[in-house]
């Protein structure tokens, strides 16, 4: 039964069956099946369909469709493990967002999606986040990395205000800080002091993964 | 599915062609090309086809060898052309169904290769021609072989042998249709090779001396064409200004004079042939004397050509447009050969001369061939026009998305469709900055020879029969011992 709810599952990531992934999410958890072990399978069906977006060989929509997938059934079992008093052990805390005056949500959460499912926990605080907001969700949870997003050039400079922010509370040195977007280049990156850049989703898990030694 | 109905598709337009004449200036064409041919006629060195146009109502003058066409014949005679039909390739998946509005994109020669890095010519060796083919019979979209592709041959065969072993060596190495033009009476060997490898030949064996001759040569390469059944390209080169006049009207009607009447003897020999139009019409470079490709009146005669010739129900292959004066894969090569392409695609051409030549006829490189297979996939996705219906409409999906924060990434009919819809790159380079810089900033010619390096190490071209190679040998062997005879070997 575990091995088949598993290997179904699995395939409802490859089909990008968010209906399909759901339905088999609850029926793990109504069968006391291993709920960390099915987080696994999500875990690594993401990360091949990660592999095959960064060898070319699948698409963004592809990307999309099976973080969406991915989305709702973690949600499922993420519930369970709470309930169980499972604490899913976290690779490290990651604060997102998407700079002030932007409100594009597409990149940030794909990049979120593939976070969570390489085992980071991640705090999302949307779209159009203003720099007093992002100094002052990295205050309150502390986490080892903030990411932050811009897709417009008019809205990239944000990023450099945020950071300033922080060097002025003191805070920029308890955090690795992660710049990405549509208009964002490594020159732009290391101009704004921030600690890295990725082009794409899944290089920036693999960004963030090199910076905290993972 | 059985190989009966298995072949290549090509691009299928789906829209109205360009149209750059008036109905009243194809008449007047139209008129001035029967004018031409009833009035000063053309001369063809051919004592059997000066009798058999004869015998069809032709007026023959024996001692000039000129023949004029009654107009009612040259009608006639254009009725008899099937306006589509088949050719048999090697494999039935290769086979191809010129004429209503489906394009198909072939390959152009070159005398020689050329070095990527400094331009140079060479001639080519025989690896590197089978390379090419190689690499031609891999590309998706390259439908068939010109005459002397990839080159006019190889380093250690004797002149009048490189044709032939050109040939032979596109039949050994490909199982995509070929063309292969004729001289030093190499039709006495190509169309065997071709029946030995189990396939059909297109050649322009009927081909013009402009103005208005054909040669004993082209009239035998013709009637033994005819004997194989195979299908007939009529051809013809006027050069504007030099061997046609300077304007691209009157330059057309003698071009289409010199094809019809053409056209005329091939009905005659054998009724209801297989006809296909060709051409190489072309400006001259008025400083040097030679061809002045990425001249737009080539494509102007050519645009205007697919207009008459589908009104005249006969396949028509555009030419001469898609060569560049550029010596290199470079800015001039891609606008002197894109735009004409493009303007030969969207008024009705059924074949297009496109891959991997460069300069003029002269240098070929499979680089090249494989940037063009980028190239023919975009103007085959614009040819297949936009389809409109409540699916690719997306009413209810706009709606369900709503404004801002909904996006279509992830929806099933993004999935389903973008690719459908947009022609994806394959080798131009379509990075963002950063990724383009950690690529080592490739360009597309480098991505071409990647691609080209892997195609050779991958691709498996489908193997001829051990008993159809023997054959074809022994028909090269044939052919050195005529050559032998006959002192050019």
């Amino acid at each position: 039964m575990k091995e088949e709810l598993f290997k179904n599952l699995e395939k409802a990531m490859y089909d990008y069956d968010k209906e399909k992934a759901k339905e088999i999410a609850l029926k793990i958890v109504e069968e006391n099946i291993n709920t960390v072990e099915a987080v696994d399978v999500l875990s690594s069906s993401i990360a091949t369909i990660g592999d095959k977006f960064s060898s070319g060989e699948l698409w963004l929509p592809d990307l999309m469709l099976a973080a969406d997938t991915m989305k709702g059934a973690l949600a499922i079992l993420e519930k369970e493990l709470l309930n169980q008093g499972i604490e899913r052990k976290s690779q490290g805390k990651i604060v997102l967002g998407t700079v002030y005056g932007d409100i594009h949500n597409i990149g940030k959460n794909m990049v979120g999606t593939l976070f969570s499912a390489a085992g980071f926990e991640v705090i999302d605080l949307g779209e159009n986040v203003e720099s007093k907001d992002f100094i002052e969700a990295v205050k309150k949870n502390k986490p080892d990395v903030l990411a932050m997003s811009a897709l417009l050039t008019t809205t990239a400079p944000e990023q450099k205000r945020v950071i300033e922010g922080m060097i002025k509370e003191g805070i920029r040195k308890n955090v690795k800080i992660i710049v990405g977007g549509g208009c964002v280049t490594q020159e732009f990156s290391d101009l704004i002091g921030a600690d890295g850049f990725e082009p794409t989703a899944p290089l920036a898990v693999d960004l963030v993964k090199r910076l905290l030694n993972k | 599915m059985t190989g009966e109905n298995k072949l290549r598709k090509g691009f299928k337009r789906k829209f109205p062609p360009l149209e750059i004449l008036s109905k009243e200036d194809v008449e007047h064409i139209k008129q001035a090309s029967l004018d031409i041919l009833r009035e000063t006629g053309m001369v063809i060195e051919h004592k059997g086809a000066l009798k058999l146009l004869e015998e069809n109502d032709c007026i023959v003058d024996y001692d000039t060898m000129r023949v004029r066409f009654p107009e009612s014949l040259v009608q006639e005679c254009i009725r008899r052309c099937p306006d589509t039909f088949r050719v048999k390739a090697r494999e039935p998946e290769n086979d191809l169904i010129f004429g209503g509005n489906t394009t198909y994109f072939m390959s152009t020669p070159g005398l020689g290769t050329v070095d990527l890095d400094t331009w140079e010519y060479r001639e080519p060796t025989k690896q590197e021609f089978i390379d090419a083919v190689t690499v031609l019979d891999s590309l998706e979209h390259h439908d068939w072989y010109n005459c002397y592709v990839p080159y006019f041959g190889y380093k250690g065969v004797p002149e009048v042998m490189k044709m032939t072993m050109g040939l032979y060596q596109r039949l050994k190495y490909s199982s995509k249709f070929t063309a292969e033009g004729f001289a030093n009476y190499n039709w006495l060997f190509n169309f065997k090779l071709a029946k030995a490898a189990g396939c059909e030949l297109m050649s322009p064996a009927l081909m013009v001396s402009s103005p208005l001759a054909l040669s004993e040569f082209a009239v035998e390469a013709c009637f033994t064409n005819l004997e194989y059944g195979f299908p007939v390209g009529v051809d013809t080169g006027p050069v504007f200004g030099a061997t046609a006049p300077a304007t691209i009207a009157g330059s057309f009607a003698q071009y289409n004079a010199e094809l019809l009447g053409s056209a005329v003897l091939v009905q005659c020999k054998k009724p209801y042939s297989r006809v296909f139009g060709f051409g190489f019409a072309h400006p001259q470079n008025m400083r040097n004397g030679a061809p002045a490709f990425g001249n737009i009146g080539i494509t102007l005669n050519n645009v205007m050509m697919n207009q008459i010739w589908r009104d005249y129900g006969i396949p028509r292959r555009n030419s001469a447009s898609t060569y560049t004066n550029s010596k290199k894969i470079d800015y001039q090569n891609a606008a002197e050969r894109m735009l004409p392409a493009a303007l030969c695609a969207v008024s009705g051409a059924s074949s297009i001369h496109w891959y991997g030549g460069i300069y003029g006829e002269i240098t070929f490189h499979p680089v090249q061939a494989i940037l063009d297979d980028e190239i023919a996939g975009i103007l085959g996705r614009f040819l297949e026009g936009v389809t409109v219906n409540d699916e690719t409409v997306a009413l209810d999906l706009i709606h369900s998305v709503g404004p801002v924060p909904g996006h279509f990434l992830s929806t099933k009919h993004t999935h389903d469709w973008w690719q459908k819809e947009q022609h994806v790159a394959n080798v131009f380079d379509n990075l963002t900055y950063p990724e383009w810089e950690r690529s080592g900033k490739k360009d597309c010619i480098d991505y071409g020879k990647e691609k080209m390096k892997k195609i050779l190490e991958t691709h498996e071209v489908k193997k001829l029969k051990d008993e159809q190679i023997a054959e074809m040998d022994s028909i090269v062997e044939e052919a050195e011992l005529f050559y032998k005879k006959r002192g050019d070997l």
